[in-house]
């Protein structure tokens, strides 16, 4: 079999090391002998009995929302402008101007997002010229971790609808202008509902990303905004509890599974009452 | 073109120029930035000076970071070659159970947050080392399998895709004129899937070069991949050697997108 060696590579290093997480999550912490055999719930419960815990999950969650929300909504008419307005040469070099900022990596981008919130930086010295004066103070705050986010997410969620919308027969969007309908309309009642499917699996894509962002929320929020992905790093490689980081990972990936299947769900359930 | 069709144009070229603006401005503010000479970084700069560039490759750090995330990158890329290839032609010619499932395990490593997959591996490797004294985190073998699960996805989409657009029949004929199923695959496939496996290649590269969650648990104190160099760096220090490192890294990637762009359409990698 041809496919065995990349499996049997697979296996060994993702499925194998998953597994012995999964087990490693019902051991013990003990703090001098660090991880001990056993099998208990306790550092689950431990997650949702410490008032501390919960509200890194919480802030994770409304974070990626926000930030899924606005890159949706900043999204959808660009990919429809590329789809639609613009001619192949220039979309080609529109969509590597994209690329290139998403190909670029976290590191490079949010140091360049940290030159323009500085409260010396790049904003701040833009709205000096209009008088502006004091601190911005969007290093170190959610807004400005939000901001980071969107700028790693957006091009995401650009490509995935303009695939999207490119896949739209246009004769459905001159038909309904050719009776009458304004361009609102169109959208409403004939692009966003065809575009949902594609709509849906780009919002899950962003939620995904920035549930398990690391270098935004380290390097904006900086070192007392904790988010889930560099708790799990902190827990893991830090303070070695195992058994704790390996609970804390499996309730991220849980949390992030529950509800992008969640959401699918009922808008699919929606989309099924509108076509109706 | 009537008014309200002009209209619409203008609020979506609009909103277009808006939004891609807000991806690429911070790109071109950290490039201008690794010329000024401001000794602390802050705007408007007082001059222009290339010294950033230098300090920059005086620093260990970032200069062995680069080698290094180059040689894993590279490494990589050809361990998802030799792996993904022939994973790949299974997959869209062979006729067999449970092909959805190979793919989604093929696929997984993508799917799974580098965090989760990265402390895995990590603590994986540590139960490895204390099981037979193998030293394999913090090493570059650990390093570059993480790196090899980064890339072996990207290489193997993007290969399926440009084997799908070629008919069987064309291997079948060269298979009755004779040859044999390795001559096959080397003259007759191989070449026409050329473009995909190049760009599934820079593919892999690319988002093994860039890889900050599953790195950041392998890399050993004396040996720090770029990216991983950059983030510490961050953590405490923020001046233009960090812009020039930045514009390093944008151009270079630039380059590579540019070639595989000649090779495949590079929205359909996503």
């Amino acid at each position: 079999m041809l496919a065995t060696p990349a499996i049997i590579f697979v296996a060994i290093g993702l499925l194998a090391p998953l597994a012995l997480m999964l087990r490693n999550s019902l051991n013990h912490y003990d703090p001098t002998e660090l991880m001990m055999s056993a099998v208990t719930a306790e550092n689950y419960l431990k997650f949702f009995s410490d008032s501390f815990y919960q509200g890194v999950l919480w802030r994770t969650v409304w974070i990626s929302g926000l930030s899924t929300a606005i890159c949706l909504a900043a999204g959808v008419p660009v990919a429809y402008f590329l789809a639609r307005h613009v001619g192949d040469l220039a979309k080609r070099m529109l969509m590597i101007v994209i690329l290139v900022p998403l190909l670029i990596g976290n590191a490079v981008r949010t140091s360049a997002w940290m030159l323009i919130l500085n409260d010396k930086g790049v904003l701040a010295a833009f709205l000096g010229l209009f008088g502006h004066k004091g601190q911005l103070g969007l290093m170190y705050s959610s807004a400005g971790v939000v901001i980071g986010l969107i700028s790693v997410l957006l091009p995401f969620m650009i490509i995935t609808l303009n695939s999207v919308f490119e896949s739209i027969d246009r004769n459905l969007e001159d038909a309904g202008e050719s009776l009458g309908a304004s361009h609102l309309t169109i959208m409403r009642r004939i692009v966003l509902p065809l575009a949902l499917p594609g709509i849906l699996s780009g919002s899950v894509l962003c939620f995904i990303l920035s549930m398990n962002a690391y270098a935004t929320p380290v390097l904006i929020g900086g070192p007392t905004f904790h988010m889930m992905a560099p708790t799990v790093y902190q827990q893991i490689a830090k303070v070695m509890n195992w058994p704790f980081g390996a609970a804390l990972a499996f309730i991220l990936m849980a949390v992030t599974l529950i509800l992008t299947v969640g959401v699918s769900v009922l808008v699919q359930r929606k989309y099924r009452k509108w076509s109706e | 073109m009537s008014n309200q069709e002009k209209s619409v144009r203008l609020a979506y070229t609009g909103t277009s120029i808006l939004v891609i603006g807000f991806i690429v401005l911070p790109l071109v503010f950290i490039v201008w930035m690794s010329f000024f000479s401001n000794k602390i970084l802050s705007f408007p700069p007082e001059g222009y000076t290339l010294d950033w560039y230098r300090r920059a490759w005086e620093m260990s750090d970032f200069r062995n970071g680069f080698f290094l995330s180059l040689r894993t990158s590279l490494i990589a890329t050809c361990v998802a070659l030799g792996l993904g290839l022939p994973a790949s032609f299974a997959l869209v010619r062979g006729r067999f159970k449970g092909r959805e499932t190979i793919n989604t395990i093929l696929m997984s490593p993508m799917i799974v947050p580098g965090i989760v997959g990265g402390s895995a591996l990590f603590v994986f490797f540590l139960e490895v080392e204390f099981l037979t004294g193998w030293r394999i985190a913090g090493s570059s073998i650990g390093l570059i399998i993480a790196h090899s699960l980064i890339a072996l996805p990207w290489m193997i989409r993007l290969v399926t895709t440009s084997l799908i657009s070629v008919p069987p029949s064309v291997e079948e004929a060269a298979r009755s004129l004779g040859a044999g199923p390795l001559t096959v695959f080397f003259r007759v496939t191989l070449p026409v899937i050329r473009s995909g496996v190049i760009a599934g290649s820079l593919f892999a590269f690319v988002n093994s070069f860039i890889d900050l969650e599953k790195s950041i648990f392998l890399v050993g104190p004396d040996s720090t991949t770029l990216q991983i160099a950059l983030i510490n760096y961050l953590e405490w220090n923020f001046d233009s050697t960090i812009g020039a490192v930045a514009t390093v890294q944008i151009g270079l990637i630039t380059l590579l997108l540019l070639i595989s762009d000649r090779y495949a359409k590079l929205s359909r990698a996503f």
